[in-house]
């Protein structure tokens, strides 16, 4: 036997207890890799979809505090456009759009010309020829959710749209898409002349630095920003928002968990009064008694996380079959996202184990012997 | 059985000068001073002494135990052992774990461990493996006759056989000084006989220091010297010249 072997006979002597105390930490951990991981692959899904729709740069409102939240005259896409070096532009206006049945679409609204309509994969079906109007191309997700097929009628904001494609993209937040002109988007919305942002693709080979100077130029034209679609994510004030209340509420989750490690030890040790009153009689040195009940503690404490880690793969493999969440965002649990969880698990547990130790070891061994 | 155990630091005669263990005006008070156990203390043990501490209930016997092997520490004087004040928890600590053995009446062993597991753990810090850990502690249970039972749980086994495991745990680590504390005070009078031969056995065949606290005058009669204890201070010390005394078997009833 070893003191790990000592441990763990020891947190067998109390299953109940030892069970809830590790349910506990692999609920704290899962819920704060799940939260952090969806915060995260918000970010991913929506850097992902930009890079799938082949941007060199997204034109927004300058200073707008995030993605939804500004609003360019539609004029300004032909200004973008005479900018020598770029290559093609597209006006884009987005919006999450109530169907009939209130569900959230995100809903895009391109120019009959744009040149985002030719890249669309199409699974079924065509895009909106010049001119056509109330047509829409759903997302092969949104089309599962909303339980629509070709030709059906979608109803978006109160104006009915005949589905005349399903689109075959392959991230997350683009199969979930609803692809609409942009004059139909404009008037259901009444943003009349305006769209969100501008997609810039930069002409390539000419000049080395073609890109950076097409973005001062752009800057140049007043009240607009360029930036890459990375860029804009990390600037967004949603997102931030999200970060840190995700990031908070995980530390809260985890102190959580590791308080119950705290009072499953704190109970345990003094129900054990007598025996480290044993321990310390027999000649063990204050630092292996406190060692021995850190050791229960860290133990719980990895069984915890282990589950936790669990959890989260199981959640990241449940969440895309719950259309809510999966037509939004990838649920994608990576190293990089489990490491500093796990270390500040196994960081909060190490405290919550070192107080009932500290507390065990101060006892004077002879009246730890005379208790029951 | 008896076989000498490699290791460990053993009975030690050659601090033939100094005292194993002394107590220099010791005493022990509780509650602010409110209960004065033991007052004014000295005591001197030679390696090799065999003493019984004999008093009624209330006496201050087991204070005066607990502070010779220092799980409990004195109100005022000093504890020498082999002539060096002892002053941290982590000098006792060691101390016990090298020198000093301790029985129980309350046997106090782990009830979630085997017999083999419970001297196991008295050779932790040791530096030795799991495995001589393990051949070592056979090794003693086999020397207190209890070879048969030690992969049962200690729960498992009778008074006087957890006591025989509490003794084998004390002197795993051929400790200098076996201190025992009513070690009969919960067996049977068959159990209490055979427990008290195997401490007196040990004595002879290792010559390490036995201090015995008892209120059984017919134990304490075994020793070769008596210490007898009275509102926490001592009213009596005899030392008998009679040699062989502890070897002499209890009357089986």
């Amino acid at each position: 036997m070893n003191l790990v072997g000592l441990a763990l006979r020891n947190l067998k002597r109390r299953p109940v207890r030892t069970a809830l105390s590790i349910l506990g930490i692999g609920l704290a951990v899962g819920g704060a890799l799940a939260l952090i991981a969806l915060s995260h692959s918000i970010q991913d899904s929506s850097r992902a979809a930009s890079n799938e729709l082949g941007d060199d740069f997204l034109v927004t409102q300058k200073g707008a505090s995030d993605i939804f939240g500004g609003f360019i005259p539609e004029a300004t896409i032909k200004r973008v456009a005479a900018i020598p070096g770029v290559a093609r532009v597209s006006g884009e206006l987005f919006m999450f759009a109530p169907s009939a049945d209130q569900r959230s679409v995100l809903t895009l609204g391109w120019p009959d010309a744009s040149y985002l309509w030719g890249r669309v994969p199409l699974r079924e079906g065509r895009v909106p020829g010049p001119g056509e109007r109330h047509v829409a191309v759903l997302g092969d997700t949104a089309a599962a959710w909303l339980g629509k097929k070709l030709d059906d009628e979608l109803t978006l904001i109160g104006e009915n749209f005949r589905i005349v494609g399903i689109s075959n993209y392959t991230t997350v937040i683009n199969r979930g898409l609803v692809l609409v002109p942009l004059i139909d988007l404009q008037e259901a919305s009444y943003r009349m002349q305006q769209v969100t942002v501008i997609h810039v693709n930069v002409e390539r080979g000419a000049v080395a630095d073609e890109p950076g100077r097409v973005r001062t130029a752009i800057g140049a034209l007043g009240n607009v920003t360029a930036a890459t679609a990375d860029e804009m994510l990390k600037s967004d004030r949603n997102l931030a928002i999200l970060d840190a209340v995700s990031l908070a509420i995980s530390i809260i989750a985890v102190a959580i968990g590791a308080l119950s490690v705290l009072s499953a030890l704190v109970m345990a040790t003094q129900e054990r009064t007598r025996e480290i009153g044993i321990l310390a009689a027999i000649g063990w040195s204050d630092s292996r008694i406190m060692v021995s009940i850190m050791l229960e503690g860290m133990l719980m404490c990895a069984i915890g996380c282990a589950l936790g880690v669990l959890l989260s793969f199981l959640a990241a493999f449940a969440f895309p079959h719950i259309p809510a969440i999966g037509n939004l965002i990838s649920f994608k649990p990576s190293v990089a996202l489990i490491a500093p969880i796990l270390g500040a698990a196994f960081t909060l547990c190490l405290i919550g184990s070192l107080f009932p130790a500290w507390r065990a070891v101060r006892m004077v061994p002879a009246e730890a012997l005379r208790r029951l | 059985m008896g076989e000498a155990i490699e290791g460990g630091s053993g009975p030690d005669k050659s601090s033939d000068s100094k005292p194993l263990i002394a107590l220099r005006g010791v005493s022990r008070s509780y509650d602010g001073g409110a209960i004065a156990a033991l007052r004014g203390i000295d005591l001197q043990i030679e390696a090799g002494d065999c003493l019984a501490v004999v008093g009624a209930s209330g006496s201050g016997k087991s204070s005066l135990v607990n502070l010779l092997c220092g799980i409990d520490h004195a109100s005022a004087g000093t504890v020498l052992w082999q002539g060096k004040v002892l002053r941290t928890r982590r000098d006792w600590a060691r101390r016990r774990r090298l020198d000093i053995g301790i029985v129980f009446q309350e046997f106090n062993l782990i009830p979630t461990l085997s017999a083999l597991e419970n001297v196991e753990i008295a050779l932790f810090g040791r530096g030795l493996s799991t495995a001589q850990r393990l051949a070592r502690a056979a090794v003693v249970i086999d020397r207190v006759g209890l070879e048969h039972r030690m992969h049962n749980r200690v729960t498992t086994l009778s008074g006087g056989e957890r006591q025989r495991v509490a003794i084998a745990r004390a002197i795993v680590n051929q400790p200098k000084l076996l201190l025992a504390d009513e070690p009969t005070g919960n067996l049977d009078s068959v159990s209490a006989a055979n427990v008290a031969d195997l401490m007196f056995r040990l004595h002879q065949d290792s010559g390490m220091t036995v201090i015995l606290v008892t209120h059984d005058d017919g134990l304490a009669a075994r020793c070769r010297r008596r210490v007898r204890i009275k509102d926490g201070v001592i009213v009596e010390d005899v030392r008998e010249a009679t040699a062989g005394r502890p070897s002499e078997p209890s009357a089986q009833p």
